[in-house]
């Protein structure tokens, strides 16, 4: 085991592999899933034009394929305004923290098991999936201060809504991975999707993966639960007074949040990298759950409309805390007497 | 190394903890506490501790200072009273202030810093910190207080929740959500007004 800096006994991290490695992997996985976030765009858009009877971006390159490129090109080069009223360092500071978060949180999702001598993960914590609750909860601060230092009253009522929205469903959100924790007996990710080896967790833990998807679509302020930026009443919400790249970035943060917890929900539920065939189709097995997942995500985006604000509540406090409390409850049972 | 990482997070931990005191305006106060937060997690990261580290972030950070942050920004933009104490307060405010310093000093020299002086981090026993370690603590050896203090914290949320059912007094007709609306909505114009002459 060896030390990211040498000298520096910070916590215990399962390293496996030597320093140069662990770069060299931080980069191909954030290189990877960059890659990925235009082309979920794209997908998103071209899907929600079918969905409603339209074709979607199609101007761009053959069948609107370049359409990202040109509107990431579009957004570098506009002017980064800052409205009279807003704060000045807070402005510029949330977006970059809600990025900076979401691409930290990609360290631990597990794209296959120690091969040689690498593992293919960024990480492997023992706190697990605690990290990324730590960091989804750091991402929050980036839509609040978004929306706080903006001077506008739309940004506002967005960013309040984001933090009533956060402490609804942060919690059913953990009592629905609690579930898996007591059967895998740990909480290191890889060690929760070896333990998948007989039966996926979505089997005997279906509720927390339902309560995990609906608490997920409120954590990525996906429609149904897009009330944080809800365009029918807040015109963005805590986006509004924002432009160019920094709307960009905020646009990119939710694509990879999206990505996220599509790669946690893979990992704790749907057996994570283990698919038929062999070793090398590992990561490939996992990016295919994750994007199955988006997929997921953009269905119901086209599906369903928006709930009102005060069902979101009373659903996520009256509804899938207690399911969630029980759930625990069930499983910690069950696997104490069996 | 280790020590320009603990100067690092001592010095943001103590001035962010000196900012939270010192800024008047509450939302710049309660942002502060969350700067702190972070800085704490890191010196816990230091010591091994890395259950603490991410629960300290996840619970306060996430959770606890959210509500702080709500709170803070509704009613930021109003002006406050300037604090008016009476000559008792002034007397005993202070000689509360000392006593609570003498006593945590008390605890925290008596027990918490045995391991200063021995060789530190290379003969921590494996897996300490882990929250399988943390778990064993609470429910094995600490059992009686873990239990305790969670009966408690449900004393606590039953009363708050009988306290506030109590406030509301009947059953809120329309009007009443729609003066708490209102209220919400004069409020962030007040906000965004006082946003506008701090910058």
């Amino acid at each position: 085991m060896l030390d990211l800096v040498p000298g520096l006994p910070l916590a215990d991290t399962n390293f496996v592999d030597a320093t140069w490695i662990m770069i060299v992997k931080s980069i191909v996985i954030f290189l990877v899933l960059l890659q990925i976030v235009p082309i979920l765009l794209l997908v998103e858009r071209k899907l929600l034009g079918r969905f409603q009877q339209r074709y979607g971006p199609n101007r761009v390159g053959p069948y609107g394929l370049i359409q990202p490129l040109a509107d990431v090109g579009k957004l570098l080069s506009k002017q980064a305004f800052r409205p009279k009223g807003a704060v000045p360092f807070l402005y510029e500071l949330a977006p970059a923290l809600t990025i900076i978060s979401a691409v930290l949180t990609l360290a631990i999702l597990p794209f296959g098991d120690v091969k040689g001598d690498v593992g293919f993960y960024g990480i492997d914590v023992p706190i697990g999936i605690l990290y990324f609750f730590a960091f989804s909860s750091i991402a929050f601060y980036g839509l609040l201060l978004g929306g706080w230092a903006s001077g506008s009253k739309y940004s506002f009522l967005g960013a309040m809504r984001s933090a009533a929205q956060l402490i609804s469903y942060e919690i059913a959100m953990g009592l629905s991975l609690l579930g898996v924790v007591l059967m895998a007996g740990s909480l290191s990710l890889v060690d929760i999707v070896k333990a998948q080896g007989e039966v996926w967790y979505v089997v005997p833990q279906i509720v927390g993966f339902l309560i995990f998807m609906v608490a997920g679509f409120a954590e990525t302020n996906r429609p149904p639960f897009d009330l944080p930026e809800a365009d029918a009443e807040l015109v963005a919400g805590y986006g509004t007074e924002y432009g160019g790249m920094r709307f960009g970035s905020f646009m990119f943060a939710e694509y990879m949040e999206m990505l996220i917890v599509s790669g946690i929900a893979s990992t704790m539920f749907l057996g994570g990298w283990m698919g038929p065939g062999p070793g090398w189709l590992d990561p490939i097995w996992m990016l295919f759950k994750m994007w199955m997942l988006c997929m997921f995500f953009i269905w119901i985006r086209a599906t369903l409309p928006r709930f009102r604000y005060d069902q979101l509540m009373s659903f996520g406090w009256k509804i899938l805390i207690p399911l969630g409390t029980l759930n625990v409850l069930v499983t910690a049972v069950l696997v104490v007497t069996t | 190394m280790e020590e320009v990482a603990f100067f690092i997070g001592a010095i943001g931990a103590l001035g962010a903890a000196a900012a939270v005191v010192a800024l008047k305006n509450p939302f710049y106060s309660v942002l502060a506490l969350v700067i702190h937060l972070v800085f704490l997690a890191g010196i816990f990261l230091l010591l091994m501790a890395q259950f603490l580290a991410a629960s300290l972030i996840v619970v306060y950070a996430g959770a606890v200072m959210v509500l702080y942050v709500f709170v803070a920004a509704y009613v930021g933009g109003i002006e406050e009273p300037k604090w008016d104490a009476s000559p008792e307060l002034r007397v005993i405010g202070p000689i509360m202030a000392v006593a609570l310093f003498v006593a945590i000093s008390i605890a925290v020299l008596g027990s918490g810093l045995a391991a200063l002086g021995t060789p530190g981090p290379d003969d921590i026993p494996a897996g300490f910190g882990t929250p399988e370690a943390i778990g064993h603590l609470m429910m094995e050896d600490f059992l009686i207080a873990f239990e305790a203090a969670s009966l408690l914290l449900l004393v606590a949320a039953v009363a708050a929740i009988v306290l506030a059912g109590r406030r509301r007094g009947d059953k809120g007709s329309g009007t009443e959500q729609r003066k708490v609306l209102v209220k919400a909505d004069e409020q962030a114009n007040a906000q965004v007004a006082g946003n506008g002459e701090g910058a």
